[in-house]
């Protein structure tokens, strides 16, 4: 194995896998796995017409950026009540408008005859030629994310409990929730890039499921979600050094696997009386 | 003088077109207990909404805590929130996020604390205290999706409770609750009022949920009001025959009330 290919690989499916394992701490909490599909697709559409622009490389990130937060920034305008639409509903309907203007995007490059190359990485990402500069910006791009959870631990965890129940103890819930969009937006476009669009969701949904199985608690249901999350990038990656399987799949499945161990842990504690 | 503690005036609120609240004049003045009471439908929760904001009005004024809270912007309303506790007639539907029973008691405090600020351990105490004074402490540790209905509104009742507001609304605490957690939670109403002289808004459309703290009675149907005053006066056979037909009357034991149906002479 060597080391000095890899060192930045497995890094960056550490930071990975832990930074969208905390996200997902808080999107599963919210019963909202679909936010990362919907800001995911709005990046890809962001990328898609940056590079129909002539965009190249790192720079397909301030599209993919701008777009992610813009759809964000709708999500937080739309008011399920006022819509009379569960929040689902409404990720849905954004989730395929983004979904159709990347492959819209997409469809313009052999009308323009432009190669797509490029853009198709974003979909199945590129962890295993990740560069330190990749590593870098989602360190970033984590340190952000630790800095919001400090900031707005409790407000969140209010949040999370109930968006009524939270506004009613006196919680800017507009300005808080906003922010976490965009924070979402931020955490999984620098992380889509790298990781990828599909396998970016296993790492959202999957440590944040294992763990709330495992713990109880809205600590330690954040701390462990990220540990899982870390422990499925590092794993996969290894696991695909030594055995030279695809990387993206099988973190996808270290990271399911997770989630069925952690619900026969948790039957066993809870049998246990615990 | 007493000051009120709401004061509603002229009172509209719609959706579509149509009238969901038409209320003249209500006044609560503080520290006193009342009742929302009304058939479903009636506006009972929209109203105590509105009172929080959580509603808004097309037209009139309410004054609760002397702010206006129609006319308040969002940081404004935001302040405001924080001396009122509000509990919800669903209970929050629960997250992912196995959150601990003493966990969900201390978001109440999320507001007082203060935006980006992590609760101390004064608040810290303040949740055990409540915790204990509502005889939660075996549960504390417990997650608040497996508590039973009526442990899980206690919880609720306690996260408003360390929330130290000055008035505190309820929208049917008791609520698909059986006859023994209905009075448990009635008993504890009783309590904190007594001891805490705490202005309290309670909506409910069983009388036996009323307790006996609350002395006065506002009768909503159809968004309107069909009577208001002191809970004795009001409760008269002839309303509750309006409200619910003419198979059912009032029943008083002591300062508490309850549905009874009719007999074939009339009464209970």
């Amino acid at each position: 194995m060597d080391l000095l290919f890899w060192a930045p690989v497995l890094c960056a499916g550490v930071v990975a896998g832990a930074s969208t394992g905390l996200l997902g701490g808080y999107i599963v909490g919210m019963r909202i796995p679909f936010l990362g599909i919907c800001v995911a697709h709005a990046a890809l559409a962001g990328a898609v017409f940056g590079a129909l622009f002539g965009l190249t490389g790192p720079s397909l990130l301030i599209p993919a950026l701008a777009a992610a937060c813009l759809s964000a920034v709708l999500v937080g305008l739309i008011d399920p009540q006022t819509a009379r639409a569960d929040i689902n509903v409404v990720l849905g309907i954004l989730f395929s408008l983004m979904m159709g203007l990347a492959f819209l995007g997409l469809g313009l490059f052999s009308v323009y005859g432009v190669s797509d190359n490029e853009v198709r990485n974003l979909l199945w990402g590129s962890l295993a030629f990740c560069r330190w500069s990749d590593v870098w910006l989602m360190v970033a791009a984590a340190v952000i994310e630790l800095a919001f959870v400090a900031a707005f631990y409790k407000e969140m965890r209010a949040i999370l409990f109930s968006r009524t129940c939270a506004a009613a103890v006196g919680v800017h819930v507009t300005l808080v929730w906003t922010l976490f969009l965009l924070l979402a937006s931020l955490v999984l476009t620098v992380n889509f890039q790298t990781v990828g669009g599909l396998m970016i969701y296993s790492l959202l949904a999957n440590p944040a499921v294992a763990a709330a199985r495992l713990v109880r608690g809205y600590g330690p249901t954040l701390l462990v979600a990220a540990a899982l999350g870390a422990a499925s990038g590092l794993g996969g990656l290894l696991i695909s050094a030594l055995t030279d399987l695809p990387t993206g799949a099988v973190i996808v499945i270290l990271s399911s696997l997770l989630v069925a161990v952690a619900a026969l842990a948790g039957r066993l504690v809870n049998r246990r009386g615990g | 003088m007493t000051t009120a503690a709401i004061d509603i005036e002229g009172l509209r609120v719609v959706h579509g077109d149509r009238s969901l609240i038409s209320l003249d004049r209500l006044t609560v003045a503080a520290g006193q207990a009342w009742t929302i009471l009304g058939p479903n439908g009636a506006g009972k929760s929209t109203l105590v909404k509105c009172c929080v904001g959580l509603v808004r009005a097309v037209a009139g004024d309410i004054r609760v805590l002397d702010e206006p809270v129609h006319r308040l912007r969002s940081v404004a309303l935001t302040q405001l929130r924080r001396r009122v506790a509000y509990l919800a007639q669903v209970l929050a539907p629960g997250s992912e996020m196995p959150l601990t029973a003493r966990e969900v008691v201390a978001i109440g405090r999320t507001g007082r604390a203060g935006l980006c600020r992590p609760l101390r351990r004064a608040d810290w105490h303040l949740v055990d205290h409540w915790i204990d004074r509502l005889g939660l402490a075996h549960v504390a540790r417990r997650l608040y999706a497996v508590l039973s209905g009526g442990e899980q509104r206690k919880t609720l009742l306690a996260m408003a409770m360390v929330q130290q507001p000055e008035l505190l609304l309820l929208d049917e605490p008791t609520a698909n609750l059986d006859a023994y957690w209905r009075e448990q939670i009635v008993q504890t109403l009783d309590q904190l009022h007594q001891e805490t002289g705490l202005t309290i808004m309670l909506v409910c459309h069983d009388l036996e949920a009323i307790p006996c703290c609350a002395r006065h009675v506002l009768v909503l149907r159809e968004g309107r009001m069909l009577a208001q005053g002191p809970v004795g006066e009001v409760l008269q056979p002839e309303l509750i025959e309006r409200l619910y037909g003419t198979g059912l009357t009032v029943v008083r034991r002591g300062s508490r009330y309850l549905l009874a149906p009719r007999t074939q002479g009339g009464t209970a």
